[in-house]
């Protein structure tokens, strides 16, 4: 989106992807000579920046991250460091007063428009949903709640429409990254809903600027419409039972791990009248009347309905949200031979364009492989019952010899692989206290340097917040053990951990949590 | 020529945009372009046109004759009449790519538009193309074709010409007492 921005009024920028806080030390050495203005999406809201990057006095950066917490300095720093952030957005961020001891006498507080004084010291406690983790002093993990909130995609919207320059390219991608936070399940339900009915608004406003019954639009031009689909993944690239397969919610509520779960799939197959036959084949071969029906028909089974929106260009090309979410993730993370994650980055950019669908549709392919690998390890994990129980948290670790271990050094489909695990296994465990446990994932990430990559996500829960307290866990066990961690990605619940500490590390994470 | 010196010729002919900013008059070396004010529709030359609208500053408007019914009078009348029509306009094929390329949500109905004009297209260039072939079979020495614009014309120029040049030389050597048996290379 803010390429197209930069496109409307001939403004000149470099595009540099980064994937952690060495890459943006590095990437801002090389170009802070040339450059004044810095845009910064997606990474470094939370971290003393001016202290990190050291740079000279009238360079001027704008951040747009929904890491939170905030910190303090970028908050109140009012002539180098802009946070874009929406208006009503609580930051909780204690009062200036509380935090910086002024020399001089003008005590300036002009942070209150850019944040919603909460004036909470941090050491006062947060209210939790979970148990568990109410009863954790708060002195440790004050400020160390991961929430995400307004994905960066719908900032850059909104700003677009507050220039009159919105088109529905934009729109489009603004649901894109919307989809891509349920997905990666870094916001709740409801706030998904709720922003759901937002992008709802200016679908509504874009589609009926365009559409009367006399004056019908070009078929190629781009058309979102809201649709209550079904919530198997990438279902209209694949055969129906592929999908249903490997889509998480299906399968764990089938449980098709085992030989038990599949019959039953085959037996709701037949009750629902899908001939296998019909089912097994690409979905756009099926038969019309099965195509049309099949939302009804399916509807039976709770939640299987999610709200999400659709584009269509071309007679050819219909896609939902999540198709693409999928594609551009499973490009961004693509472990091919030679190539370097900056060409990663820009054939994942590439795809969400329309004029490159067959990157979208390369995309789409290795989408299916990698949630076919998911879906596997997933299984293999549960009926060899490599979860263990360590007490405060549930543990698994990827051997080397794991078929597709090499898809999972990646930390967002690690993290995917993570959250499906854990359904599947509060899914089919009868302990009920390992129901609400968090889990902690590790697997190899380099086999030469003799790394792994470790990560770890909240229980599961119907109403959980996501607060992800893991970052600053993984911190504190690092130090205390003094393994050798590298915590170099944005999102603080991933580290990359040499294997030889592994055994100390957990230790360690076992008596911080217990 | 070229089809693309053809196509830069037609973007001087002007459409009506309705801009969404505000500017005042500019003095190019084409002549003024009056001042532009949100929401007030303006005459522009149509590469103008196209960057505002590449630029997301202006909502384009279809000229007159790019409407369904009119086109479909047009093109009756060219099947039925076996000379060359008056066109709508000059540079219709240009025109209708151009706009139907970048600005085909601002046209209604463009899917049967561009079916409608590439009927036109065809159906002249048919027409063009039989009496191509009749000039040169029956050997004239000149013809006369109304109505034609210039990128009809330029699709048949380099055929036209050669063929001719071909004929010529074919008919040149045929006579006796020409320079001797030169067997020139076509």
């Amino acid at each position: 989106i803010l390429q197209a921005l930069f496109h409307c009024d001939h403004i000149q920028y470099t595009l540099v992807p980064v994937t952690g806080w060495q890459d943006l030390g590095t990437a801002f050495l090389e170009h802070k000579e040339q450059f004044r203005y810095f845009v910064l999406i997606n990474c470094g809201a939370n971290v003393d920046l001016l202290e990190m990057l050291q740079p000279d006095d009238d360079s001027i950066f704008f951040i747009c991250d929904s890491h939170r917490p905030v910190d303090v300095v970028n908050v109140y720093n009012d002539t180098q460091i802009k946070l874009l952030i929406k208006q009503d957005d609580d930051l909780a961020v204690p009062s200036y007063d509380e935090i910086f001891r002024d020399e001089d006498e003008e005590n300036e507080d002009d942070s209150g428009n850019e944040s919603d004084e909460g004036s909470e010291p941090s050491g006062k406690r947060r209210r939790f949903d979970e148990v568990s983790w109410e009863s954790r002093p708060n002195e440790t993990y004050g400020r160390t709640d991961k929430n995400t909130l307004i994905p960066a995609a719908m900032m850059f919207f909104e700003l677009a429409w507050v220039l009159t320059k919105d088109t529905k390219d934009m729109l489009w991608w603004a649901i894109v990254g919307l989809t891509d936070q349920w997905v990666h399940d870094k916001i709740t339900h409801m706030k998904y809903v709720t922003d759901i009915a937002t992008m709802q608004r200016h679908v509504s406003r874009h589609s009926h600027r365009n559409e009367d019954d006399e004056n019908t639009l070009s078929i190629d031009c781009m058309r979102i419409s809201f649709e209550y689909d079904l919530r198997l993944t990438l279902y209209q690239h694949w055969s129906l039972y592929e999908s249903i397969c490997n889509s998480c919610y299906t399968c764990c509520h089938f449980k098709l791990w085992t030989l038990n779960g599949q019959k039953k799939l085959q037996e709701y197959l037949a009750d629902m009248g899908l001939p296998l036959k019909q089912v097994k084949q690409k979905f756009n071969s099926m038969d019309m009347s099965i195509k049309e029906n099949l939302r009804d028909v399916i509807e039976d089974m709770k939640d299987i309905r999610i709200q999400t929106f659709g584009a269509q260009f071309g007679f050819k090309n219909r896609f939902l949200a999540s198709d693409m979410v999928h594609a551009a993730a499973a490009l961004l993370e693509s472990t091919e031979k030679d190539e370097s994650d900056t060409d990663n980055f820009i054939k994942a950019l590439d795809s969400l364009s329309r004029s490159n669908l067959n990157r979208l549709l390369s995309g789409i392919d290795l989408a299916k492989k990698k949630l076919i690998a998911i879906q596997q390890t997933v299984a293999s994990c549960i009926c060899t019952n490599l979860i263990l129980s360590q007490g405060p948290f549930l543990y698994c670790y990827l051997m080397e010899g794991t078929p597709d271990v090499k898809l999972f050094s990646k930390p967002m489909a690690l993290s995917l692989l993570c959250k499906y695990l854990l359904k599947a296994f509060v899914h089919s465990t009868r302990n009920k206290r390992c129901k609400i446990l968090p889990l902690v994932m590790a697997a190899p990430k380099d086999v030469e340097k003799g790394t792994i990559i470790v990560v770890g996500i909240p229980p599961e829960s119907e109403t959980s917040d996501k607060k992800n307290f893991f970052g600053r866990a993984f911190e504190k066990a690092a130090e205390s053990t003094s393994s050798r961690t590298l915590h170099d990605h944005f999102d603080t619940s991933v580290i990359e951990l040499k294997m030889e500490d592994r055994i100390k590390f957990l230790d360690a994470l076992i008596t911080l949590l217990s | 020529m070229d089809p693309s010196e053809v196509e830069f010729l037609a973007e001087k002919e002007l459409v009506k945009i309705i801009p969404n900013f505000s500017l005042d008059k500019i003095y190019l070396i084409g002549g003024d372009l009056g001042p532009f004010n949100p929401g007030l529709p303006v005459d522009v030359p149509l590469w103008l046109a196209l960057n505002f609208k590449q630029r997301q500053k202006c909502r384009i408007i279809p000229p007159d004759w790019m409407d369904v019914e009119k086109l479909e009078e047009i093109r009756e009348l060219e099947k039925r009449e076996e000379a060359f029509t008056p066109v709508p306009s000059p540079y219709y094929m240009e025109l209708t790519k151009l706009l139907l390329n970048h600005a085909s949500d601002n046209i209604p109905k463009a899917d049967e538009i561009r079916t409608l004009v590439k009927d036109i297209w065809d159906t002249r260039i048919a027409k063009l193309r039989l009496s191509a072939d009749s000039f040169i079979s029956q050997q004239e020495a000149h013809a006369k074709l109304d109505n034609l614009t210039l990128m009809e014309i330029n699709t048949i120029r380099e055929f036209l010409l050669d063929s001719l040049n071909c004929m010529y030389k074919l008919r040149s050597n045929l006579q006796p007492g020409s320079s001797g048996r030169t067997f020139t290379d076509f």
